[in-house]
């Protein structure tokens, strides 16, 4: 791997050596094609950017801008005026509510739930936990579609389709497998003194959990809440079978509706481009703040896995 | 919220979310309770209680839902009239496929096809050819689009993560700068993503103004990338790569960070160049975390949804299976159609899985399950 050789103390003539003149080459090669994938990574995003401050008629041009003249930030203002035009309702506020709404009903769901189950898969023995656990790995092998149709035929039943209900407390039955799989992972690297102390204290399972897990739990938790709050507000499939009034709509199906009633005969992609920045900034912020997280939840399961 | 319609909206689901919340809490008691009382251990009761939530989940869900599913596969339901028994038909319909073979080059393919059968496949050689024909074309035009997909896009993602991975892994200045950028695209809303890459795409987009000279010297039309055949795998399998590689490599390099250093130079010491390292090291080694990227990444290939609900094709090109199930359910309301057709893709998931698996032992390397027979 290593092809930079170590510094020799027996080197006293400081002379590039064949060795070190490859090493240079092998950075310069390396490093280049780093660039080149960050920019085939930033072109397209730069180029949402760009679009979503442009008026309609820089649109199609003959050249490509990067650099938007005049830049009209008013895009983002306007797209909800068009959108308003058509449905007084569909808000920015709203829209925003609602997207945060389901998002964080959803995420806290699955936390807690997820934390509950993996605790029982981690810390207790008992007869059929191996295999209840493995059936719980296999489900997530099983297509979203195949249990769509009754899913919806459930919340027909249950006169809740257009509610929020489909989408939000569900998660307290641990919907994410995956977040049930990490946080066992977490669960079974803490020593388990610290609990068993606490049991002889004469502590019970609730207050050991809360008490002592869960702030040891910590990390895997905020891991867990980032990927979970960007999954759910980035949900689509689910908004799109249960919900059908443009009012109660989150972002992504807006984004749907303004694509389909408004730039359905001649494309306005300036402000669909900037309906696309709105969703993806809260997104982007979190990632950059807690990019830690991110890296961490995703590479447990990979590790480990 | 000063919006009246939204708080309308949002209190029921509230008040029905806290229920929930204690009812699960509730069942868990019981569950204990109910153990305890026949003389279970503490410790096993409190571990059945505590993965509860994810037991009712699974049954109503998962257990009940893919039941349902099988149920409604084999009859004819529209929402609006109970759901009618008509055993294997909509299997029948579905797989009913017509191979014929054509006189002549140029000949219409509804010419040698029955009724009600469409093109799917047309091969023409040398005077004839041969038509693939089938009756829910939908269907099958989506497994000519999602099948060579998944076959092209999976392997092609996995080379460029473990290229990038490679990359990254050279010591480079500014890692977590490199990582965060790279993982990028796997944060940003799929939905958002689908629209940029129809915009791109788009026949007066950047991707065509750049090209233009290309085309003008290779003497091509301006490509129409989602309604012609021949450019809409290009297409679907550049926007795919794009939003998972730089993921993908993030996970492998966490997986060549955990290589460790010994192992480089106990081969070096037997006198492994770069290329034997590679082979007889990194990829053992890394062999479990290219498992499970290929693994999900071929769930995902075969399951691509965003993409397909806001890229609309021609009937040529077809769509991917998963928005074809969506439309036959819920747009034209063929709700036991549908849930065959959802049936045939499970099947083709679990048995894609399955072949992964099998062929796991020839190449995944588990460190600890080879010391333990050591």
């Amino acid at each position: 791997m290593a092809t930079t050789t170590a510094p020799t103390t027996d080197r006293v003539f400081v002379e590039t050596t064949p060795a070190e003149r490859t090493g240079t080459l092998h950075r310069i090669i390396v490093y280049a094609l780093l660039v080149l994938c960050a920019a085939l990574v930033l072109i397209p995003f730069l180029w949402m950017l760009s679009t979503s401050l442009k008026t309609q008629d820089q649109l199609f041009t003959r050249e490509i801008n990067f650099i938007p003249n005049p830049i009209v930030p008013e895009n983002y203002i306007r797209v909800w005026e068009r959108l308003n035009s058509i449905k007084p309702g569909m808000t920015f506020t709203r829209i925003i509510g609602n997207t945060l709404f389901i998002t964080v009903l959803a995420m806290f769901g699955e936390i807690f739930s997820a934390s509950l189950v993996a605790y029982g898969f981690a810390r207790f023995r008992w007869r059929g936990r191996n295999l209840v656990f493995a059936i719980m790995l296999a489900t997530i092998m099983i297509p979203g579609i195949v249990t769509r149709v009754p899913g919806f035929l459930i919340w027909k039943e249950l006169g809740l389709l257009d509610t929020y209900d489909p989408l939000t407390w569900p998660s307290l039955f641990a919907w994410g497998p995956l977040y049930v799989f990490l946080m066992r992972q977490f669960f079974l690297s803490i020593p388990r003194d610290i609990e068993e102390a606490a049991i002889m204290d004469g502590a019970n399972v609730a207050q050991v959990y809360w008490y002592i897990m869960l702030p040891l739990i910590r990390p895997i938790l905020l891991a867990i809440a980032v990927l979970s709050f960007q999954g759910n507000w980035n949900n689509f499939q689910g908004p799109l079978l249960y919900l059908s009034t443009p009012e109660k709509f989150p972002l992504a199906l807006a984004m749907r509706f303004f694509d389909q009633s408004l730039s359905k005969e001649a494309p306005q992609w300036h402000y669909m481009m900037a309906l696309a920045t709105m969703m993806a900034a809260p997104v982007l912020l979190l990632y950059f703040l807690a990019q830690k997280q991110f890296i961490e939840g995703i590479n447990i399961g990979a590790v480990k896995g | 919220m000063t919006d009246p319609g939204a708080l309308q909206s949002y209190w029921p689901t509230l008040v029905r979310y806290v229920l929930v919340a204690i009812g699960v809490g509730l069942i868990m008691f019981v569950v204990y309770r109910v153990q305890i009382a026949f003389g279970v251990k503490r410790e096993a009761a409190t571990g059945r209680a505590l993965v509860m939530p994810w037991v009712i989940g699974f049954l109503i869900f998962n257990v009940f839902a893919i039941g349902a599913s099988l149920y409604l596969s084999f009859t004819e339901y529209n929402l609006f009239k109970a759901p009618e028994w008509v055993g294997t038909q909509n299997y029948q319909e579905l797989f009913s496929l017509h191979l014929a073979s054509l006189d002549s080059r140029g000949q219409r393919s509804s010419d040698v096809l029955p009724r009600r059968y469409e093109e799917i496949i047309r091969v023409e050689v040398g005077d004839g050819g041969l038509v693939l024909g089938a009756k829910e074309d939908g269907f099958w035009r989506a497994m000519r689009l999602n099948l060579p997909y998944a076959l092209l896009n999976v392997p092609l993602g996995l080379l460029g993560a473990l290229g990038v991975a490679l990359l990254l892994n050279q010591k480079v200045r500014g890692l977590s700068f490199w990582r965060v950028l790279f993982y990028l695209p796997a944060v940003l809303p799929a939905v958002a993503m689908a629209l940029l890459w129809r915009w791109m795409f788009s026949q007066t987009g950047i991707i065509n103004t750049l090209f233009a000279p290309l085309y003008q010297v290779m003497n091509i039309e301006t490509p129409r990338w989602f309604t012609d055949p021949s450019y809409a795998m290009t297409a679907f399998i550049i926007i795919g790569l794009w939003g998972v590689f730089g993921a993908n490599s993030v996970i492998l390099l966490a997986g060549l960070k955990g290589i460790p250093q010994e192992l480089y130079e106990a081969a070096a010491i037997d006198g492994a160049g770069a290329w034997a390292k590679f082979r007889h090291v990194t990829i053992p080694m890394l062999s479990p975390s290219l498992f499970y990227n290929l693994v999900t990444s071929t769930i995902a290939a075969l399951q691509i949804f965003e993409v397909a609900a806001f890229i609309p094709t021609s009937e040529a090109v077809g769509t991917f299976l998963n928005w074809q199930i969506y439309q036959e359910a819920f747009n034209f309301r063929n709700m036991g159609m549908a849930s065959a057709m959802a049936w045939v893709m499970l099947l083709i998931i679990l048995a894609l899985t399955a072949l992964i698996f099998r062929s796991s032992s020839a190449w995944v390397f588990y460190q600890g399950a080879r010391e333990e027979a050591a």
